[in-house]
C-alpha cells in the first residue's frame, strides 16, 4: 500500500507545527535585541529602490576566479539593449569576507502584491540578518494599510527567526508574503548574502 | 558576484518577467564572470521571448491570437506546439485533472508554461557550462548541480495559512512546484465542473522536470487523492500536501531538510 506512507501529523490550524518547526530550527538564536534599534515599519516614503549602499564601486577581484582553462562559450553574445543582466545583476558589493564584515544594508526591489506595493530594507552583519524594515509601502485603501501593518511585523519576526534555515528558495506564493519575501530576497541578492 | 572560499564564482540576478520575478543563484568553478553574465543574458532573453509568445494578457501575443482562432497552430512559434504537446502529456499523467483545454477562454497552458520556461532556463545555463544554479520564478523552482557543502538544495514550502511561515523545508535536486487554493485567491478550476476547487490547501510536487511538477502540483491541488495516487506511482516524482484540516502527507521519497 503506497498510499500516504508518511503521515507527518496534523498541525493544529497550522500554528503548532510551525512554531515547533521554527523553535527546532533556531534554538534560540534570535537575539531579543534584533531590530529593536531600528525605527521600524512606520518609516515609509524612502522610495529609492537602489540605495547607495548597494552600488558601491566593486572591488571584486576577477583574478581569484578560476577562469583559466575551460571558460565555455556562451552561445552567441547577448544583444545589450534587450536583456538586462548588467543593470540588475549585482556585481557590486565587495566579495564576501564573512566573519569580519560590519553591518551592511540594501533595499529590496519594490514588489507589487494584491493590495499595494512594498519594498523592504535588510541589514546583515557577518552571516546574520540583523534587521528588516519597510522602506516603502503603498496601499490603495486604508484597510489594506491596516492589514499590512498587522502582517508585516509578523513577517519580519518570522524571517529573523527562520534565517538559520538557509533556504535557497520558497515554493508557493501568497499576496503580501510573496511580495515581502521577494523584496527580502532581492535585498539579500544585492548583499550577496547566503 | 563574489568568490567563495573554495574558489567558486557566485552570482545572483533577479529578472522581472512573466508577471513575476525570476531569481537566479549561480555557482560555478569553470565559468568566469563574463561568461556567466553572458549566459544570464541569454537566459533572460529567452524568458522574455516566452513571455511575449505565451502571454494571455497581451492581446497581440501568438497564444492570444491562437486562442481567438485568428491564426492556426502552423502559424505560431514552434514553442507553442511544443508546450501544448507537454500539456497533453501532463493531462494524461494527471488523469485529466490538469486540463488546459478545459479553461474558460480557450486553451490556456499557463499552468505549465512558467515551469517549462524555468526548466529550459536552467538547461541553457547548464549548456553554457554552469555547474550549479537554482532558479525561482514565483515559487516554481528548477536547479542543476548542488550548493557547496550539500548534495541538495533546501527549499522552503510556503505555509498555506500563515503567510509569514514555512510549512517545512524539503531537499530538492532538480525541480519543485507548489500550488494551492490559497494562492492569489481561489484560482484553481476543477476541469470537471468548471468551478473553483478547494480540495487541497497546498500541493507540492518534486521531480526531474519542472514542467511536470508545475502541472501536477496544480492537478493535485484541484484533484486531491486520485491525483496523489498517480504521482506517488510515477517514477522520479514525489509529492507533499497539506489538507484543509491541516494534516500533512508526504510520499516516501520526500526528504525533509533538518
Amino acid at each position: 500500500m503506497k498510499k500516504y506512507p508518511a503521515v507527518i501529523g496534523a498541525t493544529l490550524a497550522g500554528l503548532a507545527g510551525i512554531l515547533t518547526f521554527h523553535s527546532k530550527a533556531t534554538t534560540g538564536s534570535l537575539s531579543a535585541s534584533l531590530g529593536a534599534t531600528k525605527a521600524g515599519p512606520a518609516q515609509a516614503g524612502a522610495t529609492a529602490t537602489k540605495p547607495a549602499s548597494a552600488s558601491q564601486p566593486s572591488s571584486t577581484q576577477p583574478s581569484d576566479t578560476p577562469s583559466t582553462s575551460t571558460a565555455p562559450t556562451a552561445k552567441g553574445s547577448i544583444p545589450p539593449a534587450q536583456s538586462s543582466p548588467a543593470q540588475s545583476s549585482q556585481a557590486t558589493v565587495a566579495p564576501a569576507s564573512p566573519a569580519s564584515s560590519g553591518p551592511r544594508s540594501a533595499v529590496g526591489a519594490a514588489e507589487q502584491y494584491g493590495y499595494g506595493v512594498i519594498s523592504v530594507k535588510v541589514t546583515v552583519s557577518g552571516s546574520k540578518i540583523t534587521d528588516i524594515s519597510v522602506a516603502d509601502l503603498q496601499t490603495a485603501e486604508s484597510y489594506s494599510q491596516q492589514l499590512a501593518n498587522q502582517v508585516i511585523p509578523m513577517l519580519r519576526n518570522e524571517i529573523l527567526k527562520a534565517q538559520s534555515l538557509h533556504v535557497y528558495g520558497i515554493s508557493g506564493a501568497t499576496y503580501t508574503s510573496d511580495a515581502y519575501a521577494q523584496s527580502v530576497q532581492s535585498a539579500l541578492t544585492k548583499l550577496h548574502f547566503a | 558576484m563574489s568568490v567563495s572560499a573554495t574558489g567558486a564564482v557566485r552570482l545572483s540576478h533577479d529578472e522581472e518577467v512573466m508577471g513575476t520575478v525570476v531569481s537566479f543563484r549561480i555557482l560555478s568553478y569553470r565559468c568566469g564572470d563574463g561568461a556567466l553574465l553572458a549566459a544570464i543574458g541569454e537566459v533572460c532573453a529567452f524568458l522574455h521571448s516566452v513571455d511575449d509568445t505565451f502571454s494571455t494578457w497581451k492581446p497581440s501575443s501568438p497564444l492570444s491570437r491562437l486562442r481567438r482562432n485568428e491564426v492556426g497552430i502552423g502559424d505560431v512559434p514552434e514553442e507553442i506546439p511544443t508546450v501544448l504537446a507537454l500539456c497533453e502529456e501532463a493531462r494524461v499523467l494527471s488523469g485529466g485533472w490538469f486540463d488546459p483545454w478545459a479553461m474558460p477562454g480557450g486553451v490556456d497552458p499557463t499552468g505549465l508554461v512558467k515551469g517549462w520556461a524555468i526548466e529550459q532556463a536552467v538547461g541553457l545555463l547548464s549548456a553554457a557550462g554552469v555547474e550549479a544554479a537554482i532558479l525561482n520564478g514565483g515559487g516554481d523552482i528548477a536547479a542543476i548541480g548542488s550548493p557547496e557543502g550539500s548534495s541538495y538544495w533546501p527549499v522552503g514550502i510556503q505555509h498555506p495559512w500563515r503567510p509569514e511561515a514555512l510549512a517545512c523545508v524539503i531537499a530538492v535536486e532538480a525541480a519543485v512546484a507548489t500550488s494551492g487554493s490559497y494562492e492569489r485567491g481561489l484560482h484553481l478550476v476543477d476541469p470537471r465542473t468548471g468551478r473553483l476547487s478547494r480540495e487541497v490547501a497546498s500541493a507540492t510536487v518534486t521531480g526531474l522536470s519542472l514542467a511536470v511538477c508545475d502541472s501536477l502540483a496544480t492537478a493535485l491541488a484541484v484533484g486531491g487523492d486520485p491525483v496523489w495516487e498517480r504521482i506517488v506511482d510515477l517514477e522520479g516524482y514525489e509529492a507533499y500536501m497539506i489538507r484543509p484540516d491541516g494534516s500533512e502527507v508526504a510520499s516516501d521519497g520526500i526528504v525533509f531538510a533538518r
